[in-house]
């Protein structure tokens, strides 16, 4: 085999923002998903899929206009379409038109999908990247909230990310903070606290409420809650505070609350969120493993009204901060020439359909083989010369003369020892 | 508890970022402008870098918080903490043309060729403005862009106003105000509270002085 390597003209490489993954990364990221798909399904949460594609229509609809900036956008005849930016607005689309009717009961589903984001050019950030998450629908207030926060401590504890912390909040003590300011200044100090600029906060908002709308990025930890509580001048501030205490207590029920902090200064930038909000973040990593919070709105903006949280988990981040363990082995490589060609392809069916992972090397010399076998981590070596299989002990270079079923065996005696892999 | 990394910015703010920090008690030894990475005592790391790449330090990480002018910040829009008004490198950002020449150049409607260091603040200014604009992204020296017939104006920002009148250009509209802001990655800023909030307190007390 010969490759000739530059990457040097456009169809060689892939568009700034995509990414190919290669085998170890594509099959780590699979285990990844696949330990999510494990913790959802013992949660009661099923799987969906919906569209790569959706009308643009449906995205402005469920997340608000200010949405466009971030879509990738395709005419499709006469259609203007935008790749999903995100999966809640097309669950919901979903749930409300075909699932819910027919639910009459609370819906629990959960996806792993690719989305799309425009992102300004040399910002390290990808324009495609994967999400996983589950949408609890029909389950109003703390009960929901709790049960979202609590899974998705489950998946991180799952995926191996253990210092990661969950910081709730809750945006009605927000809403409340605002309403006491003049409504003239209402929606530029929403639009300064989206773009975490407290200073400007602070310029825009005189009097108790800016004071307090500045300190909210130190209002997290122990304590955060009694101090809010002391503040909270109407009674819609304190329902707020309460949802936060219960949804505290039911977190600590879960077995979860070593896991989980009150942080009031949690403010989600989607147009989409009603109550309690959260985001899980880690020493190592620059931006949120996962977000999500409650958005009882949602849903009714596709003709369901219905409750609803979520949380959606960027795998590639938790990529980053999680390290890969090494790759499942191949039990055998198994020589083929031209004599043995179909003795060694039955050989080697005989072997997987044993469960057992066999590579073939067709045409390879003997150190050629044996280098594959080395690269694939796998033990021994396997080769018909006439009416006899041989059977090398990679390590060792030992070889003996043996049949199909005994070397069946010795794999799976083998396997049997170094227990199960990750792997698919 | 490890180091914490604060970034400084080069050039017009370094002077003044350094002394506002050893002030503050933070820094006891000046480092030099050309140093990369500083240890300051203290578990404390200074990061010294263009002033323009700051933000993407702190957003991405690379370090905990930064120190940064509002203008950079207005142009790049990253995602960071901004929670402290520094005070110091306070200058404006202005619109600018050729001395005598705002009669004719500065009639809305008409189509503008501006220069600046700031494409995407002249944007937002211009199309805010209902104002047709081309703008030309300079890296320096922006000032030179009417005299030898780049631009027709300027976007560039302005402390004392001589370097306009050196350039015979004079000031027609103010876009924005600028001062030094302590940044602060949106991590960071829960995961190192125990070494950030003591950095904080002791700027906001230098503010106060």
């Amino acid at each position: 085999m010969r490759v000739r390597g530059t990457q040097s003209t456009r169809w060689q490489r892939v568009p700034e923002g995509y990414r190919d993954l290669v085998p170890p990364e594509a099959a780590w990221r699979a285990e990844l998903a696949g330990r999510l798909r494990q913790v959802c399904a013992r949660w009661g949460y099923r799987e969906v899929s919906t569209p790569t594609l959706e009308f643009l229509d449906t995205f402005q609809h469920g997340a608000g206009p200010g949405i466009q900036d971030q879509l990738i956008k395709i005419v499709d005849g006469a259609d203007l379409l935008a790749l999903r930016p995100e999966m809640t607005v097309p669950i919901a689309r979903l749930a409300a038109t075909r699932l819910l009717p027919e639910a009459g009961g609370p819906l629990r589903l959960s996806y792993v999908a690719p989305v799309f984001r425009v992102q300004e050019p040399g910002r390290g950030r990808m324009r495609e990247f994967t999400q996983a998450g589950v949408e609890l629908l029909g389950v109003a207030g703390a009960d929901g909230d709790a049960e979202v926060i609590a899974l998705a401590v489950a998946c991180l504890a799952e995926l191996g990310a253990s210092d990661v912390v969950v910081h709730v909040g809750h945006l009605g003590f927000l809403a409340e903070v605002l309403a006491d300011l003049p409504p003239s200044q209402q929606e530029e100090v929403r639009a300064r606290l989206y773009r975490r600029d407290y200073v400007g906060v602070a310029e825009v908002a005189g009097g108790a409420a800016g004071r307090l709308l500045r300190a909210l990025p130190e209002w997290h930890g122990p304590g955060a809650l009694e101090k809010a509580r002391a503040l909270a001048a109407s009674s819609a501030g304190r329902a707020a505070l309460d949802e936060l205490a219960e949804v505290v207590e039911l977190l600590e029920a879960y077995g979860a609350a070593g896991a989980v902090e009150v942080d009031l200064g949690i403010v989600r930038d989607f147009s989409y969120y009603t109550g309690v909000v959260f985001e899980a973040l880690g020493p190592r990593a620059p931006v949120p493993v996962l977000g999500g919070g409650r958005y009882d709105g949602l849903l009714a903006r596709f003709g369901a009204d219905c409750p609803a949280s979520g949380f959606a988990l960027g795998l590639e981040v938790v990529m980053s901060l999680v390290p890969a363990p090494p790759q499942a082995r191949t039990d055998v490589v198994v020589l083929v020439d031209r004599a043995s060609r179909t003795r060694a392809a039955a050989l080697a069916a005989g072997l997987r359909r044993a469960g057992r992972r066999v590579v073939t090397a067709p045409g390879a010399s003997g150190p050629q083989a044996r280098a594959l076998a080395v690269r694939e981590g796998a033990a021994v070596l396997a080769w018909w010369d006439g009416e006899d299989l041989w059977v090398e002990d990679v390590a060792t270079g030992r070889r003996e003369r043996g049949t199909a079923r005994w070397l069946a065996g010795t794999l799976a005696a083998r396997a049997a020892e170094a227990g199960a892999p990750w792997g698919h | 508890m490890g180091t914490l990394t604060l970034a400084v910015p080069t050039g017009r703010l370094f002077d003044d970022a350094l002394g506002y920090l050893r002030r503050a008690a933070l820094v006891h030894t000046l480092p030099d402008e050309r140093s990369l990475l500083v240890d300051a005592g203290g578990g404390l790391r200074l990061l010294i870098s263009k002033p323009v790449d700051i933000p993407t330090f702190v957003e991405q990480g690379a370090a905990d918080a930064g120190i940064v002018g509002k203008d950079v910040l207005l142009e790049l829009e990253r995602d960071v903490y901004e929670l402290v008004d520094l005070g110091f490198g306070a200058c404006r950002g202005v619109v600018a043309l050729p001395a005598g020449s705002a009669a004719t150049l500065w009639q809305p409607g008409r189509m503008l060729r501006i220069a600046t260091k700031y494409p995407r603040i002249a944007a937002r200014y211009f199309a805010g403005q209902g104002r047709p604009v081309e703008i030309v992204h300079l890296h320096g020296s922006v000032e030179l862009a009417p005299r030898v017939g780049l631009a027709d104006g300027i976007l560039d920002v302005v402390m004392t106003g001589r370097t306009l009148r050196d350039n015979l250009l004079e000031e027609v509209a103010e876009v924005f105000r600028s001062t030094a802001r302590l940044v602060v990655n949106r991590v960071s800023l829960r995961t190192r509270q125990d070494r950030l909030r003591p950095l904080m307190r002791a700027l906001q007390a230098g503010v106060a002085r």
